[in-house]
Parts: C-alpha cells; sequence; structure tokens
C-alpha cells in the first residue's frame, strides 16, 4: 500500500473505499468523510501524513463552516435551537453565527422569503466571499413551502444558488445537523480547480 | 418621509448634559476641559439597521437618524415577511386555516389557533366540553413560557449576556418535549384546532408537565439571579424606553408592554375564554414604563402562567375533548363502518370542510405580546369571507419611534428587545 | 352592563353603551346598527366618522382609547345598490372593558375615508396597510404609502379579483402546468408574478 508510513488517504485507498461504500452510503459523487482508523494512528506515530492538497483544503474548509445570520422566521428559532445546547451546532463547527456575511461561510436560509426580502437575500449572497454555500432550510426556503401566494418566493433557488436542500416545516434540529453534514460530504467531494464552474 | 422633531439650537443639549454628567462621575472640574461640546451642524446621519441584523429580532429594518450616537428619529420600514395570510385564508377552508394561523406568530403557535378556533366556534354556536378548554389553557399558558424564555434569552443576548440564551433554550426544549409528545410536532403543533383539539393527551402529559411545573419556579429564580440584580442590566435598562400609558393607549399597545407602563388590562381577566375565569392568578403591573418594568413583568408572567397550569393539571376534568356537535365533528370510527350517513358525513367534512353561518365576529385572546384579534367575517360558505388578524406586534412596533426618540443606539437595540416583536406577526 | 340577553359565546353583548351614547349625542351619525353573535356594529356616515370617534374616544361614559385597527371587507357582488367596500374599525374601551366596530361604506371608485390618524396615534401604521393591501384611500393622512407590500407593487392583494398564485403545480392530471411560460395552455388559473 504505497511507503511505510503512508495515511490511507491515498488517491488508491480512497478510491478501494468509495467503491465499496458508495453503494452503502447512495450519495452520488460525495466522498465520505475520512476517519482515522487503525492504520492512520499506525502512520501518526511516524509523525508524517500525506494526503493532497485538495484534501487538506476541503477538510479546512467543511470542518468550520460558520454560518451568516439569516433567521427570516420560524425556521430561524429551530436554528437557534440547533445552535442552543442541547443539539450544539457547535460541535459540527458552526462556532458562531457570523452578523456580517463578510465574515461567513455558510448562509442557512432560514424562513420563508417574501418578494420585499429577495433582493437583500441576493445582496448578503453576493456580499459573502467566496467560498460560499448556501443551505436552504424549510420547506419555504425550498419551494415557497404552504404559501403559494403573491407574496412569497417559490424557493430561494430562484435567487441563489442552493447547495443543500433541507425539507420540513420547520425541520428538526436533527435534520438541520444531517443537512450540515451532508454539506460537509459534499464539500469533501468538491474540486479545488473546478470550484463553482 | 415622516416628521422629526426640530434638531435643538446650536449650543448645549442633551448630549452635552450626558456629557456633563459623565464629567461629575470622573470629578473633572469644567475648567480643566480642553473640548467644549457645542453643536457644529445639525445635520444628522442617516443609518440603515438592515433587515438582516442580529438584534433587530427577525426582518426589520430601522431607517435611524443618529446624531452622534443619540438616535434622533427611527423609521421602521417593516413587510419583509409578508407572507399575505389574510388572502391564504380566504382560499382554505376553517380547519385548513388553522396551520397557517401557526405560523404567524411563530413563538407561540397556540395562541394564534386558539384565537382563530375560538372565533370560528363562536359562529358556529359550538361550545368545546371542559377537558378540552383546561387543557387548550395548559398548552396556551405553556407557549406563553415557551414564547417568553425565547424573549428572555434573546433580549440578554442583544445586551450582551450570553448564559441567558442557553439556559433559556434548555428549559424550552421542555416544553417543545411537551409539544411533540401531544401533537407530534415541536413547534407548530396545529393541536387547537375548531371544536376542540387535535385529540386527547396521552398518559405521559401528566409526568411531563408535573415536573415542568415543579422545577420551572426554580429555573426562573436562576435566571433572575443572572441578571435581575445585575448593576449593568440595570444601568442599560432602568430609566430607559420609557412609554407613558396614555401614548401606549393612544399607539395601541397591549400586552406586557403596556401592563409594563401601568395599565392594569389583561384580557384574560376582563374578557375571560376558554374557562380562564376559574383560575386565580395575579397579573403584574410596571411602574415606569420603563425597560427594566416590561422586564420584571414578563419574568413574573412566567411565574403566573405555572400556577394557572398547576391549578389547571389538578383540577383537570374527565370527559372528551372535542366538541360532539355534528356540524364540526367528525362521526365516531365505529359509526362509519355501519351508517352511510355518518360515512357521507365524515367524507364531507374531511374534503369540502363545515360550512359556517353568515356573520361577523372579533375575538380576541391574550398572546404573549399583547391582544391577538380575529376579525371573521363569514359568507355562509365553508371558507372565511375575510379573516383579519389583529396583530399586537403590529401595534407595538408602531410605538417604536416615539420610545427610541433621545436614546443613544445601544438603547435602541434593547428597546427593541424589550417591546418582544415578532416579525411574523408584524408583516403576517 | 348592557340591557341585552346573553348569547352564546365567551363574550356577552358588547358595543351597546357606544350605541346609546351615539344615539343621544350624535343621532343623526349612526345610519344603522345591527347586534349578532353578542357585539354591536354601527354604521357610521364617512363625514362624521372622525366627530364620532373623537366624542367615543372622550367622552366618559365611553373612552374607547385604545385603537385596535382599521380594515376593510371587499364586496364587489354588492354594487352598485350597496357600496363595495365595508371599513371596518374597532376600538376598545379598557375603562369599561368593552369593544365596538364602526363600519363605513365606500364605493368601489371612490373608496376615500377621513383619517383617524390625529385622533389615534396608532391608527396611522393600520391606516398605510388598509390601503396597501385593500386601497383605501385615507384623506388626510401625512404620508400615505405602502407598508407590507414593496413600494413599487401594482394591484392590491387582499381585493377580490386580485388573484393568488405563486407558481402552477403540476401534478400528472396537470402536466402541461410544468412547462414554460411560453408553452403553458393560456386557461391556467393564476398568473405567477
Amino acid at each position: 500500500m504505497g511507503l511505510n508510513g503512508d495515511l490511507a488517504l491515498t488517491p488508491s485507498a480512497v478510491l478501494g473505499q468509495r467503491e465499496s461504500l458508495a453503494t452503502s452510503l447512495g450519495d452520488a459523487g460525495a466522498l465520505p468523510l475520512p476517519r482515522v482508523g487503525e492504520r492512520e494512528r499506525a502512520a501518526l506515530q511516524s509523525g508524517i501524513l500525506t494526503t493532497t492538497v485538495e484534501k487538506l483544503v476541503n477538510w479546512g474548509r467543511y470542518s468550520s463552516l460558520w454560518p451568516a445570520l439569516y433567521g427570516l422566521a420560524c425556521c430561524a428559532i429551530e436554528m437557534m435551537g440547533t445552535g442552543a445546547a442541547r443539539f450544539d451546532m457547535a460541535r459540527f463547527g458552526c462556532e458562531v453565527f457570523r452578523a456580517s456575511p463578510r465574515q461567513a461561510d455558510v448562509m442557512i436560509v432560514s424562513g420563508r422569503v417574501s418578494q420585499k426580502m429577495a433582493p437583500v437575500l441576493r445582496q448578503i449572497y453576493d456580499q459573502m466571499p467566496e467560498p460560499k454555500w448556501v443551505i436552504s432550510m424549510g420547506a419555504c426556503a425550498s419551494s415557497g413551502g404552504m404559501f403559494n401566494n403573491y407574496a412569497i418566493i417559490q424557493g430561494v433557488d430562484k435567487v441563489v444558488p442552493v447547495d443543500v436542500f433541507l425539507p420540513g416545516c420547520p425541520p428538526r434540529p436533527e435534520a438541520l445537523l444531517d443537512a450540515v453534514v451532508k454539506l460537509q460530504q459534499k464539500i469533501a467531494g468538491s474540486h479545488l480547480t473546478s470550484w463553482r464552474g | 418621509m415622516s416628521v422629526l422633531p426640530p434638531i435643538g439650537p446650536p449650543g448645549r443639549d442633551a448630549a452635552s448634559e450626558q456629557y456633563d454628567h459623565g464629567r461629575e462621575l470622573l470629578g473633572v472640574a469644567p475648567e480643566m476641559d480642553a473640548i467644549d461640546l457645542v453643536q457644529l451642524d445639525d445635520q444628522t446621519m442617516e443609518l440603515n439597521m438592515g433587515p438582516q441584523h442580529p438584534s433587530t429580532h427577525g426582518v426589520l429594518r430601522l431607517v435611524l437618524d443618529l446624531d452622534g450616537e443619540v438616535v434622533r428619529g427611527c423609521r421602521p420600514d417593516i413587510g419583509f415577511l409578508h407572507t399575505g395570510f389574510e388572502k391564504d385564508f380566504e382560499r382554505h377552508n376553517y380547519q385548513q386555516c388553522i396551520p397557517y394561523t401557526d405560523r404567524m406568530d411563530y413563538l407561540s403557535p397556540l395562541s394564534n389557533n386558539l384565537g382563530f378556533s375560538l372565533a370560528a366556534e363562536r359562529l358556529l354556536g359550538v361550545e368545546v366540553p371542559p377537558r378540552g378548554q383546561y387543557l387548550r389553557v395548559i398548552m396556551c399558558e405553556l407557549a406563553r413560557i415557551a414564547s417568553h424564555l425565547i424573549w428572555y434569552g434573546t433580549s440578554a443576548l442583544d445586551l450582551g449576556a450570553t448564559t441567558p440564551f442557553v439556559y433559556a433554550w434548555r428549559e424550552r426544549e421542555k416544553i417543545l418535549d411537551i409539544n411533540e409528545l401531544v401533537s407530534g410536532v415541536r413547534m407548530h403543533t396545529s393541536f387547537i384546532r375548531v371544536g376542540g383539539l387535535m385529540a386527547d393527551v396521552p398518559a405521559e402529559f401528566y409526568g411531563m408537565v408535573e415536573e415542568v411545573v415543579k422545577t420551572f419556579p426554580h429555573r426562573i429564580d436562576e435566571y433572575e439571579t443572572l441578571i435581575t440584580g445585575n448593576p449593568i442590566f440595570r444601568e442599560r435598562t432602568q430609566g430607559l424606553g420609557v412609554l407613558s400609558p396614555e401614548d401606549a393607549i393612544n399607539y395601541g399597545v397591549t400586552g406586557p408592554t403596556l401592563r409594563g407602563s401601568g395599565v392594569p388590562y389583561d384580557l384574560r381577566k376582563a374578557q375571560p375564554y376558554s374557562s380562564y375565569d376559574q383560575f386565580d392568578f395575579d397579573v403584574p403591573i410596571g411602574r415606569r414604563g420603563d425597560i427594566y418594568d416590561r422586564y420584571l413583568v414578563r419574568m413574573r408572567e412566567m411565574r403566573e402562567s405555572l400556577r394557572i397550569i398547576d391549578q389547571a393539571m389538578a383540577g383537570l376534568p374527565e370527559g372528551p375533548v372535542n366538541s360532539t356537535d355534528r356540524k364540526v365533528a367528525l362521526p365516531p370510527r365505529n359509526e362509519i363502518n355501519t351508517s352511510m350517513e355518518s360515512l357521507i358525513r365524515h367524507f364531507k367534512l374531511v374534503t369540502e370542510g363545515f360550512r359556517v353561518p353568515t356573520g361577523t365576529v372579533y375575538q380576541a385572546v391574550e398572546s404573549p405580546r399583547g391582544e391577538l384579534g380575529f376579525l371573521l367575517v363569514s359568507d355562509g360558505s365553508n371558507r372565511p369571507y375575510r379573516c383579519k388578524v389583529r396583530a399586537p406586534s403590529f401595534s407595538n412596533l408602531s410605538a417604536l419611534p416615539h420610545m427610541a426618540k433621545g436614546e443613544l443606539l445601544p438603547d435602541l437595540v434593547a428597546v427593541i428587545g424589550s417591546i418582544d416583536i415578532v416579525l411574523g406577526d408584524v408583516d403576517r | 352592563m348592557t340591557d341585552l340577553e346573553e348569547s352564546s359565546g365567551p363574550h356577552p353583548a358588547a358595543g351597546t353603551r357606544a350605541l346609546n351614547l351615539l344615539r343621544r349625542e350624535l343621532p343623526d351619525a349612526v345610519l344603522a346598527d345591527e347586534e349578532s353573535f353578542g357585539e354591536v356594529t354601527i354604521r357610521v356616515g364617512r363625514d362624521h366618522l372622525v366627530r364620532v370617534a373623537r366624542l367615543l374616544r372622550d367622552h366618559d361614559e365611553a373612552r374607547y382609547d385604545l385603537p385596535l385597527f382599521v380594515t376593510a371587507v371587499d364586496w364587489p357582488d354588492r354594487e352598485p345598490d350597496v357600496p363595495r367596500f365595508d371599513v371596518v374599525y374597532q376600538l376598545r374601551s379598557m375603562q369599561h372593558n368593552d369593544v365596538i366596530r364602526l363600519v363605513v361604506q365606500v364605493p368601489g371608485d371612490d373608496p376615500r375615508v377621513p383619517t383617524l390618524e390625529g385622533v389615534f396615534a396608532g391608527m396611522d401604521w393600520h391606516e398605510r396597510e388598509a390601503y396597501d393591501l385593500i386601497g383605501i384611500q385615507f384623506e388626510g393622512h401625512h404620508d400615505l404609502r405602502r407598508i407590507l407590500l414593496p413600494d413599487d407593487w401594482e394591484g392590491h392583494p387582499l381585493r377580490k379579483d386580485y388573484a393568488s398564485f405563486g407558481e402552477p403545480i403540476a401534478f400528472t392530471h396537470n402536466i402541461e402546468w410544468a412547462l414554460p411560460a411560453q408553452e403553458r395552455p393560456p386557461e391556467m388559473p393564476g398568473s405567477s408574478r
């Protein structure tokens, strides 16, 4: 399996893992998050890890996704509940909700977006520096929800590109954590050179 | 543009007086000053406190006219969460409207359910049995506590205290667990429906509510220990954001914001609904109408809600929870198998909904924010012809420009927190 | 408090005090009154509205000083016999624990009502909302512009001739609704904005 001391994150090892886990995960194209197992622990004794720049950068990006404060309506309350003590989003890297979009990585659009709010939504999205992702939390953000009327945008993907759609009205905190984990998996599988292109 | 008060003449003004006060505290003699504060010009800076802001409690936009740090004028710009609820009410039948009412004041959804259901029940002439009424009271008071907990956590967070936020959510999770037990949903339960409730409560309900009633008073003591006597909190809240009772009434302010200004009006006492008159509880009133008084009123209201829940649990009668009136109630399941008429009745009630007699009624309930009223106009069909929702936060927020004049910008944040608005209510 | 019998429901008859006072003091202002479901509704003429409101607010026997809301109900089929809009005001008297509903009927082509902003400061925003959603013009309001919808919105959504439909939902029986806008059948209900 390569030189002594190689981490199991070498491409050939990962490819083998991917083939076997792809069927069980069912995720299209998303790599499983790297795990530290026995081989890795043995390799760590030597104090040298090898990996690719892409994996390292992706790992850094998904491990500390700071959400932009974008709570609009009821889903925002569940988002606050996810950040509170029982569910604790900080365990998954979402340590702080940054009020300023300039310092945020992910925008969790939680709540219904009205016609008046849509330009604001786009502006906040544009103000976020790349790389940035969007989780559309809840039925109203994903598709307009129960409000199929004149006032609500029927899905924020009409305004911003969305990475993860999360159904629910409102989704449980565990569901939001699952969405964050899925986003992390997506980031783990993304490529540096072809980001958003 | 709304009319702003004129800026004072050049020279000494309120900002200079604060500067004098600061100098007194520090013991600096007037002649030692190098800076003499005179007004150089009378222009104000327009600052946008945008819809995306951590302290506006939702998507509220405030355009502030600032003179340094002092707020000379505040123009709220609302409508960023306008959802068109009232139009949606006209397109759905009455039971289908109930989930819509959940999402208006989303911090205490059960109060909205209750208001709409009571209005429809008045038009229908349907009476909910005592057990249903008591359970409605218990669930509404739990929702009141949950809503006040969010207010407590977020408004303390606005002032810089981060611990109350986590404590408040710890308690709120217990109430959400009760919600989930009775209805399956944590927040938007749609538990209170026209004619009664969704279903009777399971056996574990009693134990969970008992635990809440037993442990919450100590928790509220904890919260009070954290900030009520805290000198920083007092400095930031006492004497600020004062709303006189005459102004409050003139603006249509209701709820704890009104009671903090000293006006003793609570709909649960004045116009009791759903058997509230059978419970013994007090209504806390403030004295000075500042932020601190409104804070004390809400903390005390949480304790009074626990009293009500305790009494309701002790006196909870047996019996059905839903009205048996054939107009609204679904027929019993065993009858559907034997009687063709019951089967047709069930089908019609589920697909078409019941028809409500023609008329107009205004039903108000005391939500945690104030008087939540429903003007329900029916034309005899199975859908409301017009349902106007009188949202308490809408009127409470209209008093904000008045309360904010002359305050410093950080105090404005404290004032917004103390009015306890929900933008879903304001914008509907 | 009232001399009418209790009706079904949790509230006793409300607003009788206001009706009696108006009949005594401003009898020509009361065009009609109705009592149903335990509540009194007084129909007032457009020109008497401000005087009526001021009397109800200030008179010791009434003291209806808490403005609850103003809104309008659209009855387009009533025209031309009866005016189209019912502008509804609701006032509460905390001192006497009472509510009263005032209705002013205005025609669809001339939906003007004098403003009550000078009487109750709280009516400011409520009148803006009624203008925004239904299109009632309040004369004398210092700043009548849209409050809930964007400033450049056209139309008044709560009128009955305003179709509210965000997006057509396609099922198997109407799959053509999922087509792009140019290819959809012309008789599809509602129009997305």
